[in-house]
């Protein structure tokens, strides 16, 4: 097994079960780790990787949905449930709390394995994205004032002067803000500009027909 | 002269001769002229009376003929009278009267006179004579008393009495029976008809018959009379008599009378009746009680038993007997069930020694060989001082009892087991849980070992490792499954052909003490003669059952009118039952029977989706409706067997 870029959790107060998914992760060449409990995973030191949860629904200390909503409130890594019986309302509920997939045992190879990859390259991906936001936080971090309250105006697509009339400056002044916040945002152009803005929430705050006006 | 003194002196001696005569016979004589003075009185009348004949002198006003002192004086008048008469017109005087005698006590004396006459047929003086008859009067006073006596006695004499010619004609009937019949010999003579019958018609018409034989018989034989008969009585009852007669012979053994005697018995026969009547229907009650009846010595030995137990046994009492056997040993050897026999002959013994009443149960054999449950008890029977004369035995064929008993039993065990699917059924989402754990189990270690044996090199080691557990797993599951289908072992019975009467029935006595400690009542209706329908019972009392509960539940907040209704009728080719509660009602009719949909705290919603899933497993349909005017109502209908439908 080589080192692992990725860690595979599985809860589940079953010991069989813990055995048996650990060892078809395993024969996938995954890494796994295995609690008996909600308690047990929540306390656990997780190390920084990307990760999935193969979660039990009905466990002794805590239902599995309740702990996803516990966890959608931190940076909760994918979850894939497995239930004894499948009934429709709770894997609604499941799956609209943005579980990976909801499996009825016994389930197959085939299912997990997909289920766990996809959670696995969600996780991946989120993971890259919240590094990648990281990142334009603390460009967005350097912005001075002036330069915070023109990028919402040239996100939302408003022609120079218009922009500077909306901000009672010079046409000229608002091109060298907006010089300077293509800079420190590192935007090739301006629609990578908008994407970083979309990003980070800033909303486009005036559509360029209502400037038009 | 001498012939003159001769002749006087032979007058002087035959003088003296009558004086003689006179003064020595039997009784006084007397003379008296035609008025009725005495000439003569002889001396032993003086002696008698205790006086001289001047004493019996006539005294003008006070004593007409002087002899008012001596006679008795309610005699007085009577004679007094005659002796006027006499004197008057010279009839014989003849009279019975008393006379007191020297020392006052009165005798009886005839007195009789004639008077003798001169040529010209003048009464010249009157001669008679006074004999003592006091010996005389008192025999006839004592004969007058006997007669009168024994007349009353005839009379008064609690009976009839009566006399017959030889020839059967009735001659007497003392009083009492001329009362009873208000009849007499004398007025019982009519034209045409002798009094023989007409005596013969006081006979009850369903007697007369046997009464004129027997009388007849008797009067051609001469044999004694004895027969039981009804006589009409004056008032036109008839009451029950005994009547005797016997035949008096003449010296020469002729047959002179028949005398009879004739008692009323009616009150004595009336109660006999009563009694026989009481007997016999104490018999009949005994005979025909709908129970087993046998009584025994004090020492246990069957002495009677009634019809029922006769019939039971197939044997009468005396058929068992063996020389040296006691019969109670030989009854129960062959009677009572060889399990049973033992415990019951401890108990016998127990009782017989101790006076104990008896009472047990245990199999007794039939006639047919078949043993049947019955129930003895026995007491015993003790007179005024306390010990015991018999043994009174009773014995019920409980038989069907200790079935039903035993098939209610069974019900229960089959309740209990079917509340517990019913309950299993709700946790069949747990049991899914322990049987699909090892499953999932399985499933992912398969996979894990083809994984390993697919790798390259294949990982031999890993993949028994997973194989070790797939089979610990997979043994883990089949336990699981079979304790599972132990639990369900009982739905397995085959479906049976049978009306839904039973199953209702059931349905109801189960739930009957719960009904009743939550305070509602169960109306069940269920129509006669229902078809033939095919069906698992255990699951269609799960249905019931559950359907009965939910009903319950829905009125738990209701205080009162708290009603489950289960109603069955026939509606063409379907038995459709209905369920009906006074709950709230159900707002989501078709929501209720989706899996895991429940208004209940402690439900998990999966009691009405197997309902309906065993009620549609049986061909019918389960759905639920408004009840007016409140709660819901429950109905299901289930096929009738094709065979009946027709």
């Amino acid at each position: 097994m080589k080192t692992s870029d990725h860690i595979v959790f599985i809860v589940d107060d079953d010991a069989r079960i813990r055995e048996a998914v650990s060892e078809l992760l395993q024969s996938h060449g995954m890494c796994a780790i295995a609690y008996g409990s909600a308690g047990e995973y929540v306390r656990a030191a997780k190390p920084n990787l990307p990760t999935t949860i193969i979660l039990d629904i009905e466990l002794p200390d805590i239902n599995g949905l309740d702990l996803q909503k516990q966890m959608a409130e931190g940076e909760s890594p994918p979850i894939v449930f497995i239930t004894g019986h499948g009934d429709i309302p709770s894997s609604v509920r499941a799956i609209k709390h943005g579980a990976v997939d909801f499996l009825t045992k016994p389930f197959s190879d085939d299912d997990l394995m997909r289920a766990v990859r996809t959670g696995l390259t969600q996780d991946r991906r989120a993971r890259l994205e919240r590094v990648e936001l990281a990142g334009l936080r603390e460009r967005y971090e350097t912005l001075t004032p002036r330069e915070r309250d023109v990028l919402p105006l040239v996100v939302s697509g408003l022609l120079n002067k218009q922009a500077a009339a909306e901000l009672g400056i010079s046409e000229v002044t608002l091109q060298i803000h907006r010089r300077n916040v293509m800079q420190k945002m590192a935007a090739a152009s301006l629609a990578d500009l908008v994407r970083k803005a979309e990003r980070l929430h800033i909303p486009a705050t005036h559509s360029r027909r209502a400037g038009e006006k | 002269m001498t012939i003159v003194s001769k002749s006087v002196s032979e007058a002087d001696a035959s003088l003296t001769r009558a004086l003689k005569i006179f003064e020595n016979m039997p009784g006084f004589a007397w003379s008296a002229d035609p008025v009725g003075k005495f000439t003569y009185i002889s001396p032993n009348a003086l002696a008698y009376l205790g006086t001289v004949q001047q004493d019996l002198d006539p005294l003008a006003d006070e004593d007409e003929f002087g002899w008012r002192r001596v006679v008795h004086p309610d005699d007085y008048d009577r004679i007094a009278a005659r002796w006027r008469h006499c004197l008057q017109t010279g009839d014989r005087y003849d009279t019975e009267h008393r006379l007191r005698r020297a020392d006052g006590v009165y005798r009886w004396f005839r007195n009789s006179g004639q008077p003798a006459r001169d040529a010209e047929g003048r009464i010249v003086e009157w001669y008679g004579t006074t004999i003592d008859i006091e010996e005389q009067k008192r025999a006839e006073a004592t004969l007058r008393d006997r007669e009168r006596e024994l007349s009353q006695l005839v009379d008064m004499v609690p009976s009839h009495l009566w006399r017959l010619t030889p020839d059967g004609q009735p001659t007497f009937f003392n009083r009492r029976m001329t009362d009873f019949l208000g009849l007499d010999v004398a007025n019982m003579d009519r034209p045409g008809i002798s009094r023989l019958e007409a005596m013969i018609e006081a006979v009850h018409p369903d007697d007369a018959l046997e009464f004129r034989h027997a009388l007849n018989h008797c009067l051609a034989t001469g044999k004694s009379f004895a027969l039981r008969y009804r006589l009409r009585r004056a008032d036109g009852v008839y009451r029950w008599m005994s009547s005797r007669a016997e035949p008096m012979r003449d010296h020469h053994g002729r047959i002179a009378q028949w005398y009879g005697l004739c008692h009323d018995i009616d009150n004595h026969v009336k109660a006999e009746e009563a009694l026989r009547e009481r007997e016999r229907s104490l018999w009949q009650l005994v005979e025909t009680l709908p129970a087993m009846i046998d009584c025994a010595t004090p020492d246990g030995e069957p002495i009677y038993r009634s019809q029922q137990l006769r019939e039971f046994l197939g044997y009468n009492l005396e058929d068992l007997d063996e020389a040296g056997k006691p019969r109670l040993a030989a009854t129960l050897d062959a009677g009572v069930h060889p399990d049973d026999l033992a415990a019951v002959k401890e108990k016998y013994a127990h009782s017989l020694a101790t006076g104990e009443p008896y009472a047990r149960k245990h199999r007794l054999r039939r006639f047919d060989g078949e043993y049947r449950w019955v129930e003895t008890r026995a007491a015993a029977m003790r007179n005024t001082e306390g010990a015991i004369v018999q043994w009174n035995v009773i014995c019920l064929d409980i038989d069907g009892e200790v079935r039903a008993q035993e098939e209610l039993r069974l019900a229960q065990d089959r309740l209990a087991r079917a509340s517990q699917a019913a309950s299993l059924a709700e946790l069949s989402a747990s049991i899914a849980h322990e049987v699909n754990q090892p499953l999932a189990a399985i499933v992912a270690n398969s996979h894990a070992c083809h994984r390993w044996l697919s790798a390259e090199p294949p990982n031999v080691e890993r993949a028994k490792i997973t194989s070790e557990r797939i089979v610990r797993d997979a043994n883990s599951a089949a336990d699981v499954i079979s304790r599972v289908r132990a639990l369900f072992r009982q739905s397995l019975e085959p479906r049976k052909t049978t009306t839904l009467q039973s199953a209702i029935a059931e349905a109801r006595n189960l739930m009957a003490e719960e009904a009743s400690r939550r305070r509602i009542r169960m109306d069940v209706d269920v129509e006669s003669n229902l078809p033939l329908i095919a069906f698992d019972r255990v699951q269609l009392q799960q249905v019931l059952i559950n359907l009965i509960r939910n009903g319950m539940d829905a009125m738990d907040c209701a205080t009162r009118d708290k009603i489950i209704g289960m109603r069955v009728r026939r509606t063409g080719a379907v038995v459709r039952t209905e369920i009906s509660d006074r709950g709230q009602g159900i707002h989501l009719p078709e929501k209720i029977f989706e899996p895991f949909f429940t208004t209940k705290e402690h439900g998990l919603g999966m009691g009405l989706a197997i309902c309906r899933s065993i009620v549609e497993s049986h061909g019918g349909r389960l759905w639920a409706e408004k009840n007016e005017p409140k709660g819901a109502i429950f109905i299901f209908t289930l096929p009738v067997e094709p065979e009946t439908a027709s």
